[in-house]
């Protein structure tokens, strides 16, 4: 199995499927493709038809889309949703309200897992779509949204590093807290560290 | 069973849900709320009820409510089993569900230059903006055809989540006039040519509503 992710300091869709693959404990291939570059188009479309990463590739599979590569593993993993299926069909409602939502969150509080931009980004509408995410995260079981992590979880990893990177304050700090002591999410975040590569675009604060 | 939808002209996110259920036979009963003309459309009438995310669609099943398009289709493809929602080949239920997330978290420019609007036609407005994503949803669907679409006239051959999820672009491009190479407007005729697509067409043209917000080429007293 290949997964072909992007830069860890900003690819926050690359993070939703590595730490799902990570968390499960299945060994995986990783290939990063450094973004924004002149190759960077055609490195990713030897990989992906829709030229984006994430993409994952195992066997002849290919799978595309962080949503859709959560669902491609929680069928050889099922333990990726929650087992209850009422909790499943909200745990998928969350993970989809984030995978085509929070649009003012995306553009003014871009993931930028090694900065600190205490008290940026802040306008009525991104403080709008952090008001609904802290309203979904209070009603977390603990440690994770439905007890123990899943894909819905995965889809708000990023969220929770825009949260540290920005310094929002939520109700529930345990849930950040249990995220951030994922030994996969430390991992992520030290190599996000070490990137030699700096995007200056998204640097949106210096 | 209940489908929670917003206006049939305008809400592209509802139409793929009451299309799958409806295409796939699967009984349910609708319930319309519509978007308030008095802030352009931005809310959703009596959603609160449903006590979610505020927006439409909502799937009410076992008295539970299930947000999203997406995670609603998910759930009831689960839930429904023997009506085959996402293809039954492996690889291609792979691509269905790529291409399906694609659809839902991209094409930003085709959604906000050329919104669904089923009653009216504007040709040739919006697609200048929209290029990328029109020759995007092309490919897709000629690569769909192409290698899963055997033994029928959809993108997976048989009706699936697939075509649900791209019913409204189909809409967007009759809307739009947008001109097609034949396999694309092969497949747009076929999809056009759904009896659950026609009755919800049928549906949105006896709507007089006006969101402004969704209206960008016509003024209320046209």
């Amino acid at each position: 199995m290949l997964l072909v992710i992007g830069n860890k300091n900003y690819s926050s869709w690359s993070l939703r499927p590595w730490l799902a693959l990570k968390v499960l404990g299945v060994p995986f291939d990783e290939k990063r493709i450094a973004l924004r570059r002149p190759e960077t188009k055609a490195e990713i479309l030897r990989h992906s038809p829709a030229g984006r990463v994430p993409v994952l590739k195992d066997g002849d599979t290919v799978v595309w889309d962080s949503l859709a590569i959560l669902e491609y593993l929680a069928e050889k993993y099922p333990q990726l949703w929650p087992g209850d299926r009422a909790e499943r069909a909200r745990a998928r409602s969350m993970a989809a309200e984030m995978h085509s939502g929070f649009p003012a969150l995306r553009e003014h509080m871009s993931m930028n897992t090694r900065k600190r931009y205490a008290g940026k980004g802040r306008t009525p509408e991104s403080m709008a779509d952090v008001a609904r995410i802290d309203e979904i995260w209070s009603q977390a079981r603990g440690p994770f949204l439905f007890g123990s992590f899943t894909a819905a979880d995965a889809m708000y990893a990023p969220v929770v590093l825009r949260f540290r990177t920005y310094e929002v304050k939520v109700r529930k700090t345990s849930y950040m807290e249990a995220m951030l002591a994922l030994p996969a999410m430390r991992e992520w975040i030290e190599a996000a560290e070490r990137e030699p590569e700096a995007i200056p675009e998204l640097d949106l604060h210096g | 069973m209940q489908i929670v939808i917003g206006n049939k002209n305008y809400s592209s996110w509802s139409m793929r849900p009451w299309v799958l259920a409806k295409e796939a036979g699967i009984p349910f009963e609708e319930v319309q709320l519509k978007f308030k003309e008095a802030d352009g459309g931005l809310t959703v009438d009596g959603i609160e009820r449903y006590g979610v995310a505020g927006k439409v669609p909502v799937l009410v099943i076992d008295g539970e409510p299930v947000w999203d398009s997406l995670a609603i289709c998910e759930t009831l493809a689960e839930r429904f089993p023997e009506k085959q929602l996402w293809p039954a080949d492996r690889s291609a239920r792979q691509v269905a569900r790529s291409i399906c997330a694609e659809m839902h978290s991209g094409f930003q420019a085709m959604r906000s230059s050329m919104p669904m609007n089923i009653r009216s036609v504007y040709p040739g407005k919006g697609i200048e903006n929209s290029r990328s994503d029109i020759d995007r949803v092309i490919a897709i669907w000629a690569s769909c055809r192409e290698k899963f679409g055997t033994g029928g006239a959809m993108l997976f051959g048989r009706f699936s989540v697939a075509d649900a999820y791209f019913a409204p672009v189909v809409m967007r491009f009759r809307t739009y006039s947008v001109d097609l190479p034949k396999g694309a407007q092969a497949y747009c005729d076929a999809v056009s040519g759904l009896r659950s697509v026609r009755e919800w067409m049928d549906g949105a043209r006896k709507e007089t509503e006006f969101v402004p917000t969704d209206e960008p080429y016509a003024s209320r007293n046209r």
